[in-house]
């Protein structure tokens, strides 16, 4: 429980940090961390996230429609609610822990084994300037983008298919969830996105940079904290979130009274 | 650079000198070349007092003429700043080729002098009796130990410290390479003519 509360502080720190020390983003070193860290999150990821996202929303609405019988009105509040609000989110974000989080915790906690963090610190280069901020802001901003590709694609292959399914044209169902949809629904996929990206970035960072041991076990230790953790983090902000934002609940079945 | 917490020993002779030490005290003579013998835990402990500016509890550390123990953590910052160091390895980054890793501190602290920095590099490299564009794109897992010292090495000088430590700079290289690597310290002392060129190495078990 105390080793718990520690790592907590320690990521809470590791936040805290990043923020105040955001200006090294303008050093010519950390700037390219940034683009490589983009690179690797977001560009090179984008296919394979958005057809997983693809599968995923077209999956969903289909086992929706079919056991529900649901309607047009029905098949767009799914595909807003649902895959838009938190499939959308939640899957970019387990998409960029399954690849970059892992990625970056075995990273650090083999550069802290290997020495390559003293290094870093005999030529005055603060590790956590030159490691740390650049992967946080890079994957923050990388699961924003991949989560709006996402949502795109899912919700798109949703209208799709429910287009084929019900008796629907797609324009029909087009204009329907965009006029139940709101520029809330934006905002709050951007900042929830913003913070899951922000949260398994600091966390994979901290157990990354805090490894159990010396030894080469030492770095799946760190990867298994990292990517367990994140899990847990991005779950309990999701819940916290939507609580906050629309009310409810695992989606909608507690609803705060209005 | 003195620790005087055991007994003290004169300067190593400069630009020639060999001075085996097992014990705590350490005096250098600003200015030339200096080989000092240390046992291994001796040099860990003073490597680490040195780089973190931190004298042991009792002892006093001397730094190109600052007593460490009086000064601020601003002054101690910028002490640290004239004191370069290069471990037995190199110390490079894997992630990164022979050049991203030469000019990282560079960058870091001074990017304002990073459009000379290339010409210097293949000039120092040429003298070195290295092929320039053989190996800086290379990443360190491609290199070997000569030149991992080397990129090490160099990535120091263009910061011109005035007091470079070089952890066993001859440990595990050839005859020839060596050789090569004896140049080191003139290529230094050309860009801090007035700088002094430590180079550390293990006593040998007993």
């Amino acid at each position: 429980m105390i080793s718990a509360f520690r790592e907590l502080e320690g990521c809470v720190r590791v936040f805290g940090q990043v923020l105040r020390r955001l200006q090294v983003l303008s050093l010519p070193p950390v700037a390219e961390q940034l683009t490589r860290q983009i690179y690797f999150t977001g560009a090179s990821a984008t296919a394979g996230i958005v057809l997983r996202g693809a599968f995923i929303g077209t999956l969903i609405i289909a086992y929706v429609i079919d056991v529900l019988d649901a309607d047009t009105a029905l098949a767009v509040k799914i595909l807003l609610w649902v895959v838009l609000r938190e499939i959308g989110p939640l899957l970019a974000a387990f998409l960029v822990l399954q690849r970059s989080g892992t990625a970056v915790a075995t990273e650090l906690a083999l550069m802290k084994i290997t020495g390559e963090i003293g290094s870093l610190r005999q030529m005055r280069v603060d590790p956590f300037d030159y490691l740390v901020v650049p992967r946080v802001v890079g994957i923050a901003l990388s699961t924003a983008v991949l989560t709006f590709y996402v949502q795109v694609i899912a919700v798109g292959g949703g209208m799709l298919l429910s287009a084929l399914v019900i008796d629907a044209t797609f324009d029909e169902l087009a204009g329907s969830f965009f006029l139940l949809a709101s520029p809330v629904d934006l905002v709050y996929s951007v900042i929830k996105s913003l913070l899951f990206g922000v949260t398994i970035a600091v966390v994979s960072c901290y157990y990354g940079l805090h490894p159990p041991g010396n030894s080469i076990n030492a770095v799946p230790k760190a990867a298994i904290s990292a990517v367990t953790q994140s899990t847990l983090w991005v779950l309990l902000i999701n819940v916290v979130f939507a609580y906050l934002v629309f009310g409810q609940l695992f989606f909608g079945l507690v609803t705060a009274e209005r | 650079m003195s620790h005087p917490d055991g007994a003290s020993t004169p300067g190593a002779n400069p630009d020639a000198g060999a001075t085996a030490l097992g014990y705590d005290a350490v005096r250098i003579i600003a200015g030339g070349n200096h080989c000092v013998r240390l046992a291994l835990q001796a040099k860990e402990r003073l490597l680490a007092a040195t780089l973190q500016l931190e004298p042991e509890a009792g002892a006093s550390l001397v730094v190109l003429g600052a007593d460490v123990g009086s000064l601020d953590p601003a002054a101690r910052s910028a002490l640290r700043a004239r004191i370069g160091y290069v471990p037995a390895g190199g110390g490079l980054l894997s992630h990164l080729n022979a050049w991203e890793n030469i000019i990282l501190p560079l960058s870091f602290h001074h990017p304002a002098r990073l459009a000379g920095a290339a010409a210097q590099v293949h000039a120092w490299l040429r003298e070195l009796t290295a092929e320039p564009r053989a190996w800086l794109a290379r990443l360190p897992e491609e290199m070997g130990l000569f030149e991992k010292k080397l990129a090490g090495c160099v990535r120091i000088c263009l910061e011109g410290p005035e007091l470079l430590l070089v952890d066993d700079l001859f440990g595990g290289l050839s005859g020839a390479e060596r050789e090569r690597a004896a140049g080191f310290a003139a290529a230094y002392h050309a860009i801090c003519p007035q700088g002094t060129f430590v180079q550390l190495d293990d006593l040998p078990e007993a």
